[in-house]
């Protein structure tokens, strides 16, 4: 099969589904341009009318997303930076998420928001901050995050069909990341985990980077320990039936994720086990995150993060 | 910029009139049902600050997007567009007929009437009108978009970015600025260094008028009529900024300051002279425009109007959805939704 990096697997989808449909286009800054080569050159198959460059006005930049959605457009708005969303909190997260259900589910908001994060860049956390934590708490959103170049492809197709604002925060660590991508479009399910190696002593929950990293250490550890891994893909909402039916196997969990130790994806996985499945349990939970500090941007990253080494030790500290 | 005057046809000027009486029956209505715990949630009530509302809402078309200004949660502007009135106050009353089935109570929307919804948050009615302005100009239909708010949304960072996409891409979008002088407590003087806050809009190249009297129903459409007329034959946004007087306090049951200290009677008192319904009869009757009969006929259907609204949801039951069926409706399906 073909091979596409991921970078250009989310292109490729926007392109086929600008073709299929007038209503698609892309807002944000200096995406003409192609800051990052998701919609570089786009301008020259559709024109400034459907790839709009606006001032650095997050804001009125979302809200031109936000209210031609409410028009029946099916906008995808670039933040070039996910942290750059956060700046427009009130709009991108709480309006944006509240609308369609606080207003009698009447009027659906189809739009698809997007960003780059990615810690292990020396950008410091500005720029390297993962948003899924924050997004994730908005009720009424999607939040997304795929991690290889096929699952890119069909997340942001069915996310631009689908009639809900999404938020996709894609990690520039696998920007570059290649493996098969079909050309003909294809979708998704934008509310399951995809499990990505099958095993039976330890799941372990990892997206972006570190599934990349988790698949390593399974690798590594083949002949000790077999590892399951499942990229949650979702994470609002959270697909615990196939989190749930991987520990009915394994009896014991890692999860994995570069979000802050606190009140994130691990957290809220790890409170609904022991609510729903705390028999399964033959180990404790393991959560491996970032430490709650702001992200720095020297060489301290690459200890902070969690890594192949942490996750190794968390697998063995649970199977021991 | 080519100037645009009108001259009020009778017909529009009677239209104004009863739109003008309806929203004052139905303010005061909101007050006193407040006041008796009938109605949820908060009240801002627009008394005295009416005949904005009414200028810019009585003339657009359903097609035609509004974004209210929140005082009087906005019915005055919507009941000019032509809303269906008693699923409001049924919302209002967190009802299952509310037009927002109960759960908005007073962030109400209207989608068929290109009414989407609101927001309790000050100066974000730029975020979507950006968005609706955008599509307006690309649906090319003539469509335009009213975005009304008041003095205290000139402080936010969003008016500065709406108001510049909105000159940037010459969106057909009436920017409807109602100065009443506070937000809650604050001077508009005090807050803002400007005479005007449309001397903001001039620094983006955006036309602007300002209305000194905006308690003059007509003198208030007068301005609201030409920059319609500009936004949907392609001339780009206007900025209007319409003064206005704020009779009650900013919700009820809070404090009525002027910065810090109690507004003086004087002010209320001389106010009171400024009623914008006292306005509009006075002058109905200088330029003849209606008999005391007719005057008398328009109040009388107001009223009943209301009544039939507040029978309507005092009658309908409050709805109790578990939360299941609540979940449900978060999502929007994949089939089936219209635009
Ligand atoms: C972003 C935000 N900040 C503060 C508030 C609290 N608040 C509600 S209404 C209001 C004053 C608004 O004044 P203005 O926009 O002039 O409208 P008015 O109420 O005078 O008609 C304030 C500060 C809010 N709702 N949203
Ligand atoms: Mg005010």
């Amino acid at each position: 099969m073909r091979e596409l990096a991921y970078v250009n697997a989310i292109r490729e989808a926007i392109q086929q589904e600008m073709r299929r449909d007038e209503t698609v286009f892309v807002v944000g800054q200096d995406v003409r341009g192609g800051v990052y080569p998701h919609t570089l050159d786009l301008i020259e198959e559709f024109g400034e009318e459907r790839i709009v460059d606006t001032p650095i006005s997050e804001s009125a930049m979302h809200g031109t997303a936000f209210g031609s959605a409410l028009q029946g457009y099916r906008p995808i708005v670039d933040f070039m930076f996910a942290s750059t969303a956060m700046t427009v909190f009130t709009e991108t997260a709480i309006m944006t998420g509240q609308q369609y259900f606080l207003h009698g589910s009447k009027r659906p908001v189809p739009l698809v928001m997007t960003g780059a994060w990615g810690i292990g860049k020396r950008t410091a956390n500005d720029h390297a901050m993962p948003i899924h934590g924050y997004y994730s708490r908005a009720p009424g959103l999607r939040v997304v995050i795929p991690s290889t170049p096929y699952d890119a492809k069909g997340i942001f197709t069915a996310a631009i069909r689908d009639n809900n604002p999404v938020m996709i925060p894609w990690c520039t660590g696998i920007m570059m990341l290649k493996g098969d991508v079909p050309e003909e479009s294809y979708e998704l399910p934008l509310d399951k985990a995809s499990v990505k190696r099958a095993g039976s002593d330890v799941t372990v929950l990892a997206n972006s980077e570190q599934l990349q990293f988790a698949l390593k250490v399974a690798d590594k550890l083949s002949d000790e320990i077999s590892m399951e891994v499942i990229d949650p893909i979702s994470f609002s909402p959270i697909d615990m039936e196939t989190i749930l039916s991987s520990l009915e196997k394994t009896n014991r969990i890692v999860i994995v994720d570069e979000d802050w130790e606190s009140g994130g994806f691990a957290a809220t996985v790890s409170a609904r086990i022991v609510e729903q499945a705390f028999d399964l349990l033959d180990a404790p939970i393991q959560r491996v995150c970032f430490p709650n500090m702001p992200i720095p941007g020297g060489y301290m990253e690459d200890y902070l993060r969690p890594n192949p080494e942490k996750i190794e030790s968390a697998v063995r500290y649970v199977c021991a | 910029m080519t100037e645009i005057t009108v001259t009020l046809t009778k017909e529009q000027r009677i239209t104004l009139f009863r739109n003008l009486v309806r929203a004052d029956k139905f303010g005061k209505m909101m007050y006193s049902r407040m006041m008796q715990g009938k109605l949820i949630g908060f009240y801002h009530p627009a008394e005295g600050a009416i005949a904005p509302g009414v200028a810019a809402g009585s003339f657009l078309t359903n097609d035609d997007i509004l974004f209210p200004h929140h005082r009087g949660h906005g019915i005055t502007h919507m009941l000019s567009k032509g809303i269906d009135i008693e699923p409001y106050i049924a919302e209002h009353a967190g009802k299952s007929t509310g037009c927002c089935e109960g759960r908005a109570a007073w962030h109400y929307a209207y989608p068929d009437n290109n009414v989407f919804g609101t927001t309790a948050y000050i100066g974000h009615n730029f975020v979507p009108c950006t968005g609706f302005g955008w599509a307006a100009k690309r649906n090319n239909r003539g469509q335009i978009v009213m975005n009304c708010f008041g003095d205290g949304a000139m402080g936010t960072g969003r008016s500065h970015e709406g108001l510049l996409l909105s000159s940037n891409w010459q969106l057909p979008i009436v920017h409807f600025c109602e100065n009443n002088g506070f937000a809650i407590f604050a001077e508009v003087e005090e807050m803002h260094p400007t005479a005007h806050l449309s001397t903001i809009a001039e620094g983006l190249n955006i036309p602007t008028t300002i209305v000194e009297d905006g308690q003059d129903v007509f003198a208030v459409a007068e301005a609201v009529m030409p920059a319609i007329e500009r936004a949907r034959s392609g001339g780009g946004p206007t900025f209007i900024e319409a003064k206005c007087l704020r009779f009650k306090e900013h919700d009820i049951g809070n404090r009525d300051l002027r910065g810090w200290k109690p507004r003086e009677q004087d002010e209320y008192d001389a106010m009171l002279k400024r009623d914008p319904v006292l306005v509009a009869t006075e002058r109905a009757r200088a330029e003849s425009l209606f008999t005391d009969g007719e005057i008398e006929k328009i109040h009388e259907d107001a009223e009943q109007e209301v009544a039939r609204a507040v029978k309507f949801a005092d009658d309908s039951p409050v709805e109790s959805p578990t939360e299941a069926e609540l979940m449900a409706t978060l999502y929007a399906p994949r089939d089936g939704v219209s635009f």
